[in-house]
């Protein structure tokens, strides 16, 4: 509880990184949910997701592709779509909504901002899941800046030597700061990792 | 996961993607540390190891337990998906896992960045025994334990190192704050860190309840989360 939720980030940064999750439940509703997943997928980047990603088969790149990546959905699947800007997900919250799959379908984000992109697409907040930060040994956790990164991969796949490489290759100009997003993308594998974000993020990490 | 030594050119390529700093680069080879390894996968999928070195030994329990909690595409028999939770609020307004006056608590165990061995996980465990709490029995967590009223686990998984390990239960609301008290103490005696999460119905006023108890025991939560708009079918009916 949960991949996509405890992101780090000031409300200005989480405000341009939204998460759709995509699922059917086991032995109610997951017998012919390929197809429907699919089809949310399809909504998804018709309005606009920066990625969309599945959780059971691994990332765009891992799968050799976004139309594979499609395909390949299974029923059982958990799958994901990133906005970075609410208007389009609230445009593809409308279009779901429109076209009834029954499948469950969680919004992860700043709430105040879920809260009015669900209302605009006529949907109530059933349930609710909240962050109450890291506990123990915080101590022993990276700076910030490194968290947010790491963070947006709820596996810890995007790990904190390479992000810490990553950042020194785009402040020596080894690679540009979205080429540098795309490297921490690949190994989240579920695809819900906000290169956008971390684009940004890199920059900042590189100025200072 | 190994690195063979005889074929390893030390480019160091690997290195970076270890999730638990379990990578050093020698002078002759590169090498794992087999204790600190938590069998993740990250290396082999994403070095793109140039001499073909890094090969996955065959996993034989407790060892195995390692994979299941620590590779995103292991799916946990237990919970049917992969990952290493459950379902849990997900598709809560179809299988009715939280109902009104309940709260979910998740404690992920080892996220993020420093894993977490199971000792660690067995203490965090017992102290929410105590308070009665039933644990989530779909949950791959929960079938390591050996006792479940106790949250005392299986003798031969307490030194096995995983990414991540979730305690997942319910409570009434009323003894949330329980629970927050035996964490704070808990947190005093572990070498590792949890992310918390608390999940709970949205009341038809569209309050959360769960708010009220973290705002009077003074606990801090994210303006950030995960909101379950409802559209799942069929829909539960509570009583």
């Amino acid at each position: 509880m949960t991949h996509t939720l405890h992101r780090v980030g000031t409300p200005e940064a989480l405000s341009r990184d939204y998460v759709l999750l995509f699922m059917p439940s086991k032995d109610i509703n997951h017998v012919g949910s390929g197809p429907k997943l699919r089809q949310l997928l399809e909504i998804s980047q018709k309005n606009g997701a920066i990625r969309i990603g599945d959780c059971r088969l691994g990332n765009e790149y891992y799968q050799g592709g976004v139309d594979k990546l499609l395909k390949n959905v299974e029923d059982r699947a958990v799958v994901h779509a990133v906005f970075n800007d609410p208007e389009k997900m609230t445009a593809a919250l409308k279009e779901i909504k429109a076209a009834g799959l029954g499948l469950s379908v969680v919004v992860s984000g700043l709430f105040d901002n879920v809260r009015e992109c669900c209302g605009k697409a006529g949907l109530t907040p059933h349930t609710v899941n909240n962050t109450l930060g890291r506990w123990g040994r915080t101590d022993r956790l990276p700076p910030q800046n490194v968290l947010e990164l790491n963070t947006m991969c709820g596996h810890g796949m995007v790990t904190v030597k390479l992000i810490e490489d990553t950042a020194a290759k785009v402040k020596s100009g080894e690679m540009t700061a979205e080429q540098g997003a795309e490297r921490l993308f690949k190994p989240c594998m579920c695809g819900i990792f906000n290169a956008d974000r971390a684009a940004g993020l890199l920059k900042a990490m590189a100025a200072k | 996961m190994i690195i063979d030594k005889e074929k390893c050119i030390t480019c160091g390529q690997c290195e970076v993607y270890c999730p638990v700093g379990a990578i050093t680069i020698g002078d002759e080879y590169a090498e794992i540390d087999f204790d600190e390894c938590t069998e993740c996968y990250n290396c082999l999928r994403m070095a793109e190891c140039p001499a073909d070195a890094i090969y996955q030994q065959k996993l034989e329990w407790p060892r195995t337990v390692r994979s299941v909690l620590s590779d995103v595409l292991t799916i946990a028999p237990e919970s049917g998906i992969s990952g290493r939770g459950t379902e849990e609020m997900k598709t809560n307004e179809v299988t009715g896992r939280f109902k009104h006056g309940w709260a979910g608590v998740g404690i992920e165990v080892g996220r993020p960045t420093l894993g977490a061995r199971f000792f660690d996980v067995e203490k965090i465990a017992m102290a929410m025994a105590k308070l009665g709490v039933e644990f989530e029995a779909c949950n791959p967590t929960t079938s390591l334990m050996s006792d479940v009223k106790t949250g005392k686990f299986k003798d031969d998984v307490l030194n096995e190192k995983v990414l991540s390990a979730i305690i997942e239960f319910s409570v009434p609301l009323a003894k949330l704050d329980e629970v927050f008290v035996g964490l704070k103490e808990v947190s005093q005696r572990i070498e590792t860190v949890f992310s918390l999460c608390v999940a709970s119905r949205v009341a038809p006023d569209g309050n959360v309840p769960t708010h009220d108890v973290m705002r009077k025991s003074s606990i801090w939560f994210a303006p950030n989360g995960k909101t379950n708009v409802g559209l799942g079918r069929p829909m539960f009916k509570e009583d």
